[in-house]
This record gives C-alpha cells, structure tokens and sequence, in this order.
C-alpha cells in the first residue's frame, strides 16, 4: 500500500457515507416498527383480546368515560388486520429484513469503501438500492397485515414482491462487486470474504425458494409441494439465518470489532479455516428443522451430523472475536461499543451451542413445535444482530455526524435494560418450552394415553409468556434509548463524509490470477478429489461406498501429508486467491452450491411412487382449495403445524403418523414449525360442522383458548371466480384435478358449499348478517347467505385435512411421477375424469346435494 | 505462516494492513480444532453404521409402528377386562357413589363442555353448543349405561355429527366414572 514506485500518484477520495448514514437510519426506524409489532403479537398470545377487541375497551373509554363522543364505540370481536396470525410474518420479515438488513448494508457500504479504499462503484446504484429496499417493505408492510402471503416463513412475501427483492439484489451485488473490482487494495479483508458470501448465496437462496405460477397480480402457487416444498424451504430458512443474519454481520464484527478495540484480529488462519467451513457445512444443516417428520430418514440425519459439524465453525468467529479484545478488556469497563460486541458475540456463541444441540433428534423431539425454538432465534437476533447493531451504531453515530456520542450513560443504561430484556426473554422460553413439551409428552401410568388437553399446556405456561413478552418490551425501550440518543448525536452535528487521501499505483497487481492458476493446483485438486468421492460414498451402491470411503480417507490423509509438507506453497496460493475477487466468489458460490444440491436434487425425485408411502393425498374440491387458500391467508400456520410426527405421544394425541403423500399436492406445504395450537394434520371428520362454524365466531368455546376469534370469514364472500384459474395453475404443476370447466369448477364448489350451509343451518347456528342487511326470513334464505361466506370454505378445507387414499407401494399410479419438471396435464389423466366432480370430501354427504343456489 | 521459522511459539503478526486493522496469525486452538476432528469423524462412523452396513437399524417408522402396536394391544387387554367386570347394573351403582362422580365431574368439565355445555343442556349462555343435550331423556344410540359407554368410548357411528371416540384420551376406567357422571343426571 505504501509502495514508493514511480508511477503512484497520491489522490484525495471522498467516501459516500450518505448511504452509510440512510440505511443506519431506516435499520433504527424499522428496528422500531418490528420490535414494536413483536411486542404486540408477544402480548397477544397471553390475551386474545389483543387481536383487535381491545379497541371496544379504548373506543368506549374515550366515548363514555371521556364523553368524546364523536368516537364511536367500536364492537367487534377481533380486526383481522391485526390477528397474530398476520402480523407474525410481518414482524419477522421486518426484523429480519428491515431492521438487520438496513443494519447490514449500512455497515457493508461504510466498511467496503475503507477496505477497498475507494468510493463505492455508482452512487445511483447505492440511491436506487436503498430506495428500492425501503419500497420493498414498504409494499410488505402494506400486504402483510391485509393478508396477502405466500405461507412460507420469510418467504411470505407476494410475488411482484419478489421480483422487485430479485432486482435490488442483483443491482446491490452489482455495485459491490464493481467496488471490488475497482479497489485501491491488493487484497480482500476477512470482512469481504463474508459480504461475498452473503451477496451469493441469498440469492440462490432466495430464487429457488419463490420459484412460483400466479394466478393473479397478489397470489401465486410455489412450484413445489408438500416434501419439496418442506425442503427447499428450510433449505432457504435455516440458511437465511445463516447468510443473511450471520455471514454478514460476521463481515462486520471483522471490521467494527478490531476498529473499536484497536487491537489486531486474534488469528487470520483461524479467519480461513472457520470462513471456508462455515460456508460449506451450513448449507447442508436445513433439514434439522424438520426432524421426526415425514422428511425421508436420510435426509433428517444429514441435517443431524451437518448440524453437530456446524459447532466448531461457528464457534471459530465468536472465538476470533472474543479472543481479538486480548489487550483491550479494559475497554469494556468505559465503552458501550465493546459492551455491545463482547455480549452480541457471547450470544452467538450461545445460539451456535444451542443450535447443534437442539439439531439432535431426541432433543427436538422435545423442543420443537415449543417455545424453546422461539427463545432460540430471539437469541440470536435480539441478542447477537441487535447488539451488533447497537454497537456498530454507537460507533458509527460520532463518525458520521462529526460529534461525539450524545450520552455514553445512555448507551449504558441501553445496554443494561437490553440485557436484561434479552435474558427474560430467552430464559423464560427456555422453561416454557420445556415445561410444554414434557406436559405434551406426558401419559398416563400405562403409558397409552396422553393426560393434558393441548391447552391445558398452554395455560400452565401462561406467566413464563408473559414474561417473555415483559423482556421483549425491555428490550424496546432500551432500543429507543438507542433512539434518542443517534438522534440527538445527530441534530447537535453535521453529516460528515470522510475524505482521504490514497496512494494510486497502476502497477499494483490485484486480480491477476489466471482461472487455470486458481482452480489448477493442489489444495483444490485435492479438495475436489477429496469430496467427489466423499459424494460417492454417500450415493454409490454397498460395497462400492465402502472404497469411496476408503478413498476419501486416503485422499484427506494425502491432503493433510502434502499440506505438511508444501505448507508454504499452499499458503501463498491462498493469499494469491484473496487478491483476486472473481476466483474467489466462483469458489464461494461451488461451496455453497454443493449441500443444497445433494439434498435437493435427489427430494426433487422423492415424491416418486416408493416414497409415497402408502398413502396419497385425496384432491381437493375446489371449494377446499379455497378453503385452504384463506387458511394460508391468515397465517394460520403460525400457530397450527399439519405434521403428525414419528413420536409415540404425537401419534396418541393426533392420531396416525403423516406420510410423505398425504401432503403431495400442497402448494405450499403448511407443515408448520410452531405449536400455540394444537396440530391439525387429521383434523378432518373429528368434529362436526357446527362445532367449526361456532368454534371461529368464538375459540373460547374452547375454554382458555387464546385463538383469535375470526368473526369477518362470517363476511366475506369466497371469491368463486377465482377457482377456475387457480385450479389450471394447480393442473400446470401436477395435481390431478380432475378436468372441468370453469363453469363446472364454481357451480361444484357453490354446491359444497350450499350442502355445508344447509346442514349448518339444520342445526340452528347463529347466522351474522351485517347491520342494515335483510335478516334471512326462512332456511332457504340463510342457507343461500351463508354458502357463500369464507367460513364455510375454510370447514369444508378444515374437514378435509387427513383424508387421503390408501396405494399399495408396488402399483402406484403414474400420476405421482416426479412432476416439478414436468409442468402441463400428464395425458394418462386426461381420459380419467367425467365432467361431473369426481372428488368430495366425504362420501356420505354426496347424495343429498340440494338445487343449485 | 511459517510454522518451521524461528521459535513456533512466537506469535506471527501478518504484514498486510486494511484500513489501520491488522491481523495475528495465532495457532488455532486445540481444543477447538478437536470438536472439528470430532464432529467430522461422528458423522463418518454414524453415517456407515446406520446406512452402510449389511445389518439394518430400525428406521422410524419401524420404531413407531412397533411402539403403537404394543400400545394398541395394552389397550385392548384394558379394555376387555373392564367390559368384563361392567355391567348396566354396576354403571348405575357407580351413578349413586360421590367419589366417582367427583371424579367424572372432572373428567367431563375438562373434556366435554365444550360441546355437551356446563350444565350438560349443549348450551352455553344460551348460544346452542355442537354437541346433543345430555340432560333430557332422549337417547339418540340407546338409553342403556352400556350403549353410553360404547358411545362415548368408540365415538358417535355417524362421524360428521362431531362425537369423537374418547378411548385415545380417557382409560376405560375413566370413561365409566364420566358414564356415572352423565347418569347421576337422570
């Protein structure tokens, strides 16, 4: 860098911090909204009033006891904007990525411009970045509360959604890729190695997760369905921990931590050795979040084993962080930024000790579906992004307005309340979770019953919820601390863009690497060796897999042997490879592509007549369609799983284990990952209609139920229209819907839907007309009111879960044919279907179809 | 990284500099470098012993399929015994014995209110509950002790009206104590 060649040149550059201090900005702002929003729902799960019935108690308030009474009181049960099961999402993709993601491009652009030592590649792609972020959550604020999701976790979002994500990523990577191929720097710092990373594999990441057909501007089917889909999102679930809440901040714990500490980073080879591993192993780690399911065996103890390996990596930042203050602990004691750092860093550790533990199969048994998964992850991002973020804020705050921190007391005092927050907050989890899970599992002394009511097992850990909910509003009003304070740090400076004078030297050879010398020698021979027959072993036939183990275990021990011998050679190509950013990023994305291909490729083909089990799935009616469609809406799955696990007390207490094919022709799966209610995979048949209908209007029927009630499904009117077009997106991605005309496809679900009203209307339930509407006069009349409402849709999907058609495993139907790749009808089923419906739900009820309405 | 120059202990400090950060090049420790190791070499040998050699460890369907036909059969010899030692005549013996009907009182405000309400009437607060009314005379599947038991043990035979079969809940036992409890009703 400070070479004296003739040719250098001093020249003055001035760093863009602009962007640097908006997306700081935004990160706080969001930061706010999404903690704001967890509190909500965090209070909602202790009373269900909070799901809108609340505002009777202010409306009437203000209007009675204040006699304001222009306010009008406002009686209603719930308000289904905001019900838990649609602010959920809302929170989560908020925190994730509004509040981190924010956090992380303001900490990626401050940091690559100083690591490379130039301004960012094109100011208009850092302006149309950040705008087009801030659109993005915007649209996502606005389409989550009014129920627009494609039910899957942190991929909820709808697809023009999508697509813009799609676009600002790509001019995102773009801009820091074009950074790094205009630095002033030979080399590539650790932290850059960890933006890579990132920018790479979300990508992947997130391309093949929204993989999907709309069927109009704000609903589309994912591509995938039950297994697959269960897969491939975990694969984009776990991994969006990993890449976008872990790599990245990692990259700016590698920057910010050595900064703030003034000390050298502990071990640059530990920094290779965990950054290679991490990226490799975490990928594979995806299914631990679907242990004891229906997911083949195979799969599950991959998940297991990556999950075990993943400790050692993970544990390699947090010791390279930890270890890096050596000299510097004294700091602790006066400065809020290494506070922040040294316990966000502590609890990373924490959560990657936690993870792998919880990835075993006999601990998830227990946890998962509990609250312990929730204290998990708010570990992780309360306590390890949220600090880090805190930090880094405090840091950067004097930097970019020129003016030291406002008040060092108040970022203690942050810092405190935080902590305490995050540490009532997961504790109590830790307890509820286990105290719920060991009630679940509970039975009675002969060991064939289980002996508490599913919510009995919520009641008992009613306090420890509440607690949760009192941490995470600590947790906030330590944030907003944080608040005051950037923003009186702010208004008492001025923006400041750091200006710099840099050596140029033309002669300087960074990126000079042929692709032949980076991808032609021995660590990579030997890697690539190495691991082709380690992915051999696994696939090869027995016998053979034995000698591809022996083989690997030969290469790896030559490996080792020549990394002894040649260890300087190897470690020159390395440094050789860091001042060459293309070599690298292709290497990255090799890395990352490896473990997502080996599961998924071959899940890809699971769904082949072996592994249906010995059930398929029967069709929906279109009305169930619908039915499931408003289901997925209202984010019921972030409350109800529909999986049934391999588990003795799961099996007592929900009926028969699910297989594989009961869940083949959902787009998407709905298998859930929490438990607030009980699992509803064989719901279907166990209580009536009526019980249903009764149940929605009031869960309390159910006593100390906390569901929302959902009184506006009583309202709404099932879009009929829209079934004909869903259901040939459907038929495009396989399922075997039998072939009928639009027309045939809404008088079929009309008529379901008239059969259900009429026995609803039989047994005298309470029909709700809206205020101003004619009351029905007489049976014919409310039971032609009531066909139409959601309420039925969602019973009649309610009553078809579970019901499936028993195949023998050898004559299994072509229709079951590996179908992602083969979109269209298949021709074999085309002769199949009459015009007249051949699918309902339940064969008793077919005769007594009433006229069309 | 020069293991073999100088002393190994010496503790290395790279030469490049990023923006004023420097690096160490410290051993990596042991005690990690072992969880590694370790983790590595469980997956290799779990992964041959479960799937590479020639005998096969039940899988987990196999396990739970095993796990629930011993349950099933326990709880067929439960049930049997009970039938054997029950009768109409006993059941309205039970009816008459406040301990049972403490006991089934329990049982029914814990399991059927829902639907068969409080007061057995399937009405709460007026609204009409899903379930049939248990404190009127009429009996929809037989007005004997034993027809109740068999209802409320296997579920209503029609299974859209909603009566689920409680035997995956309630021991045998159980059942009869909530069959006296309904009884002392009459």
């Amino acid at each position: 860098m400070t070479s004296d060649s003739p040719a250098t040149r001093k020249i003055t550059i001035e760093f863009d911090d602009k962007t640097t201090r908006m997306f700081m900005v935004a990160s706080i702002g969001w930061g706010v909204v999404a903690m704001l929003v967890g509190v909500l729902i965090a209070f909602q799960l202790n009373f269900w009033q909070m799901n809108g019935h609340y505002f009777e108690a202010v409306t009437r308030f203000l209007n009675e006891t204040l006699k304001l009474s222009f306010i009008p009181v406002f009686d209603v049960d719930g308000i289904q904007y905001l019900t838990f099961g649609r602010l959920r999402p809302l929170h989560t993709n908020a925190a994730i990525f509004a509040f981190v993601g924010n956090m992380m491009f303001a900490g990626i652009y401050y940091s690559t411009q100083r690591l490379c030592l130039t301004r960012m590649f094109s100011d208009t792609l850092s302006k149309i970045h950040f705008w087009g972020w801030q659109l993005i959550i915007v649209f996502a604020a606005i389409t989550l509360p009014a129920g627009l999701t494609r039910g899957k976790e942190y991929a909820e979002l709808i697809w023009p959604i999508n697509l813009m994500v799609v676009v600002i990523w790509v001019i995102f990577a773009l801009n820091f890729f074009l950074t790094l191929k205009i630095r002033r720097e030979k080399s590539l710092y650790v932290a850059l190695w960890f933006y890579i990373a990132t920018i790479i594999t979300v990508a992947m990441l997130y391309i093949v997760n929204h993989l999907q057909i709309p069927t109009s501007l704000t609903h589309a089917y994912p591509v995938f369905a039950g297994v697959q889909d269960a897969l491939v999102q975990w694969w984009y679930g776990h991994n969006a921990v990993a890449f976008f809440l872990t790599t990245p901040i990692l990259g700016i714990m590698y920057y910010f931590l050595p900064k703030a500490a003034g000390r050298p980073v502990y071990s640059y080879r530990l920094s290779i050795v965990h950054f290679w591993s991490l990226v490799f192993i975490y990928i594979w780690a995806g299914p631990h979040h679907l242990l004891n399911t229906a997911l083949p065996q195979w799969l599950q103890m991959l998940g297991v084993f990556f999950s075990l390996m993943l400790w050692a990596p993970s544990w390699g930042g947090m010791l390279n962080g930890l270890l890096t203050l050596r000299g510097a602990w004294d700091k602790l004691r006066t400065d809020p930024v290494i506070k922040f750092f040294v316990v966000g860093i502590t609890f990373y550790g924490m959560s990657t000790f936690e993870g792998p533990l919880l990835s075993i199969r006999s601990v998830s048994a227990l946890a998962h579906y509990t609250d312990w998964i929730i204290g998990h992850v708010h570990s992780g991002t309360l306590g390890w992004n949220g600090f880090m973020a805190a930090g880094m804020f405090y840091w950067l705050a004097p930097k970019l307005w020129g003016k030291k921190l406002w008040s060092t007391n108040l970022a203690n005092m942050h810092f405190w309340i935080g902590l305490i927050g995050i540490l009532l907050y997961v504790a109590s989890l830790w307890f509820a979770g286990i105290i719920q899970g060991l009630m679940l599992n509970e039975t009675d002394p002969t060991g064939t019953r289980v002996v508490n009511e599913f919510v009995q097992t919520v009641d008992k850990i009613s306090l420890l919820m509440l607690a949760r909910a009192i941490g995470g509003t600590f947790y906030l009003v330590g944030f907003l601390l944080l608040v005051i304070n950037i923003w009186k740090t702010a208004r008492s400076g001025a923006p400041v863009n750091e200006t710099r004078e840099v050596v140029e030297d033309p002669s300087m050879k960074k990126d000079s690497m042929t692709w032949k010398a980076a991808f032609t020698n021995e660590p990579i021979a030997l890697t690539f060796w190495g691991l082709f027959f380690a992915i051999l072993w696994f696939f090869l036939p027995p016998g053979a897999n034995h000698m591809a183990l022996l083989v690997t275990l030969g290469f790896t021990a030559y490996a080792v042997y020549q990394f002894k011998r040649n260890t300087q050679s190897w470690s020159d190509w390395y440094d050789k490879l860091s001042e060459n950013y293309l070599p690298f990023s292709v290497l990255v994305l090799i890395a990352v592509i490896l473990g997502g291909a080996i599961q998924i490729i071959p899940t890809v083909t699971v769904n082949r007549a072996i592994n249906v089990e010995d059930r398929l799935q029967s069709v929906y009616t279109p009305l169930e369609l619908a039915g499931r469609d408003i289901y997925v809406s209202e984010g019921c799955y972030n409350c109800h799983s529909q999986m049934i696990r391999t588990l003795v007390p799961d099996v007592l207490r929900y009926g028969d284990y699910s297989r594989l094919g009961e869940s083949i022709y959902d787009h998407p799966f709905q298998w859930g990952s929490k438990r607030t209610g009980p699992d509803l995979a064989r719901e279907g048949g166990k209580r009536s209609d009526s019980w249903h209908y009764l149940h929605m209007r009031n869960p309390r029927m159910n006593q100390g139920s906390r569901m929302p009630a959902y009184p506006w499904l009583f309202h709404k009117e099932t879009k009929f229209k829209d079934l004909p077009g869903k259901i040939a997106v459907q038929q495009r991605l396989g399922v075997p819907f039998p072939i009928m005309t639009p027309e045939e496809i809404e008088q079929h679900a009309r008529e379901q839907a008239l059969e259900i009203a009429t026995g609803l209307v039989a047994e005298q339930v309470k029909i709700e007309v809206p205020k101003g509407e004619k009351e029905p006069t007489n049976e014919t009349e409310a039971r032609d009111h009531l066909a139409g409402k959601e309420v039925i849709a969602l019973i009649s999907y309610l009553q078809k879960l579970g019901s499936f058609e028993e195949v023998a495993p050898d004559d299994t139907p072509e229709k079951i044919e590996p179908r992602i790749f083969k979109p269209g009808i298949p021709d074999n089923q085309r002769v199949r279907a009459p015009s007249a419906p051949a699918v309902t739900s339940t064969p008793d009820k077919e005769s007594t179809l009433a006229t069309q309405p | 990284m020069k293991p073999s120059d100088s002393n190994k202990n010496d503790i290395v400090l790279k030469e490049h500099v990023f923006d004023g950060i420097q690096e160490y090049d410290q051993k990596l420790p042991n005690w990690w470098l072992f969880t590694l190791y370790i983790a590595i070499a469980w997956f290799i040998f779990a992964w041959v012993a479960y799937y590479q050699l020639p005998f096969k460890m039940p899988d987990s369907h196999e396990k739970i399929d095993a796990q629930m036909a011993l349950i099933e059969s326990k709880k067929q010899e439960e049930l049997d015994s009970m039938m054997a030692s029950i009768s109409n005549e006993s059941l309205q013996e039970m009816s008459l014995d406040t301990s049972h009907l403490d006991a089934g009182r329990a049982i029914f405000e814990a399991k059927c209110i829902a639907c068969h309400g409080q007061d057995l009437s399937a009405t709460m607060n007026g609204i009409q509950l899903p379930g049939v009314p248990l404190n009127d005379s009429e009996w929809k599947y037989g007005a004997e002790p034993l027809n109740i038991m068999n209802i409320v043990t296997n579920g209503s035979p029609d299974v859209t009206k909603g009566m689920i079969a409680w035997n995956t809940q309630l021991s045998p036992a159980e059942i009869a104590q909530v069959v006296a409890y309904i009884l002392s009703h009459h």
